[in-house]
């Protein structure tokens, strides 16, 4: 039976990353996919170290399927591979500073293999996304506009919507009354039609990285259609390699 | 107040000509265009003349964009890949046309108009290139007009005109943290309505004539107008200077020779 786990922001926390694959691997129902929605890199830590453990999984680890977040993107407009050029996003909300380093912190190496990364995936009724189809940078959280949420939902041609970018966790069940549209061309008036729609949901993957926070991530199975979150202890030994599973 | 809204007019002079006597004689008070002044069309330089000795209040095009930054659109914006070679070629022919003021001009028109609970936008809110069709979802729509911030979400950019009126729009939003207790949001939105001024050069509703709309702003009453002109002297411009001959044929029919866009929510990621 499917498993998934879905997590997003590691932001370059090998330690919390690692936490997050022990609490997988003690899950009494297996994991049969990992979804990580971007930010494997960050300011922070160690990018290249994350990036390395992710592209090789341990034997029995689910291989994980990768999309672009914020701070890839980041990394693509300082290198000039896509956007716009020296990352104006970046300094407007890190500072000059944050320019150099999240140039030493990724190497041209990893920005390209990171480039080459899908923008998101649609899996059964599902888009597992960082921001929304608008943009990477699209920050849904259930303080978004009822319409807007709605808007993201429709355009995502999804049932359900998980993102990362908020970093937060929830479950925000979007369900459109009726809405009557009246359409006039030249040749006609076309009879009211009522808009009613079954509940889609969006869902926040909460994030496993980022600082002052305790990892988190969620499992959804999709026989049951049922999304757990989860929150981890994160390893004292921070910014070293592995939490062991306790056994 | 009467306001007449005109959209994509494609450099076809003959064409705006008539659109404005009509104007005329619907005494509207005050004009708004909604861009693509150029492309397709023979008269590109003529027609930004026109707009701008009667001070009309304009937003930019997809075409006006794309003339002043260069062709950067995705390959979303064109139906078919034949319609996009086509599209190629009309951009060269209007790049090597027009006159640096009008380059100019076309560079610093704004994306957005407002007056009062009326917002004018070429495409869409979001951006120039993007098509409201008036098969989008209901919901969807009604984005767009919110995002505006306006009652009456005015657009061209599909050349085919209509009014769509969206009515009694709820969601309700049940929200769970983990580890806290549910909480609601319900949202109700007021009356809201998006009118598509169609295209005075370019049309596609299967006629050759021109099309606008007037919009009354006491009465909120919207008539879509419908008006021939001399669409075979533009035909014989479009020839004579060497453009593709099909836009020639098609204006003729007021059709686009080409299957429609499918995916009318695509943003492109350019
Ligand atoms: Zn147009
Ligand atoms: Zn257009």
């Amino acid at each position: 039976m499917a498993n998934w786990a879905i997590l997003s922001g590691i932001e370059g926390n090998l330690a919390a990353y690692e936490a997050v694959l022990a609490d997988i691997r003690r899950q009494r129902q297996p994991v049969t996919d990992l979804y990580i929605l971007g930010d494997l890199v960050g300011l922070r830590g160690d990018s290249e170290e994350v990036v390395r453990r992710v592209r090789s999984p341990q034997r029995g680890e689910p291989i994980p399927q990768v999309c672009t977040g914020w701070w890839e993107e980041q990394c693509f407009s300082l290198h000039g591979i896509r956007g716009l050029p020296d990352a104006p996003e970046l300094v407007e909300r890190y500072g000059i500073g944050a320019v150099k380093d999240l140039w030493e912190a990724v190497s041209r190496q990893t920005v390209q293999w990171l480039a080459d990364l899908d923008f998101g995936f649609h899996e059964l009724d599902c888009l597992l996304i960082h921001g929304s189809t608008v943009s990477y940078g699209d920050e849904l959280t259930p303080e978004t506009p009822p319409i807007q949420l709605c808007d993201r939902l429709i355009r995502a041609d999804a049932n359900t919507l998980f993102c990362g970018r908020s970093g937060l966790a929830f479950e925000c069940w979007v369900e459109p009354g009726a809405l009557r549209s009246t359409v006039t061309t030249l040749d006609q008036t076309a009879a009211p039609q009522d808009q009613e729609k079954s509940p889609r949901r969006v869902v926040g993957v909460g994030n496993v990285g980022r600082q002052g926070c305790q990892p988190s991530y969620v499992l959804y199975n999709p026989g049951t259609d049922q999304v757990s979150f989860k929150c981890v202890q994160s390893s004292p030994a921070r910014g070293f390699g592995a939490a062991r599973p306790k056994k | 107040m009467k306001l007449a809204v005109i959209s994509c007019i494609h450099g076809n002079y003959e064409a705006l000509n008539a659109v404005l006597s009509d104007i005329d004689a619907h005494k509207a008070d005050q004009i708004y265009c909604l861009g693509d002044l150029v492309g397709y069309g023979p008269h590109p330089n003529a027609v930004v003349e026109m707009v701008r000795s009667l001070d009309i209040p304009t937003c930019q095009g997809c075409w006006d964009e794309d003339i002043v930054e260069g062709l950067n659109a995705c390959d979303c914006s064109y139906p078919s890949q034949l319609a996009e070679k086509r599209g190629h070629l009309a951009h060269e022919w209007t790049n090597r046309a027009i006159h640096p003021e009008v380059r100019e001009y076309l560079a610093c028109l704004p994306m957005t108009l407002r007056q009062d609970n009326l917002c004018f936008v070429h495409g869409s809110p979001n951006s120039q290139h993007e098509y409201l069709l008036p098969t989008m979802d209901g919901f969807a729509a009604l984005e767009r007009v919110l995002a505006a911030e306006a009652d009456v979400l005015f657009c061209g950019h599909t050349h085919i005109p209509y009014l769509r009126e969206l009515e009694n729009g709820t969601l309700s939003v049940k929200v769970q943290h983990p580890g806290q207790s549910e909480t609601h949001r319900e949202f109700t939105a007021p009356l809201k309505r998006i009118v598509n001024a169609g295209s005075v050069g370019e049309p596609r509703h299967g006629r050759p004539n021109a099309t606008y709309v007037l919009y009354d702003t006491d009465s909120a009453q919207t008539t879509l107008r419908e008006v021939p002109y001399d669409y075979e002297k533009t035909c014989a411009a479009i020839i004579e200077q060497g453009l593709p001959p099909i836009f020639a044929w098609r204006l003729a029919r007021g059709m686009e020779f080409a299957e429609r866009a499918e995916d009318a929510g695509h943003v492109c990621e350019r």
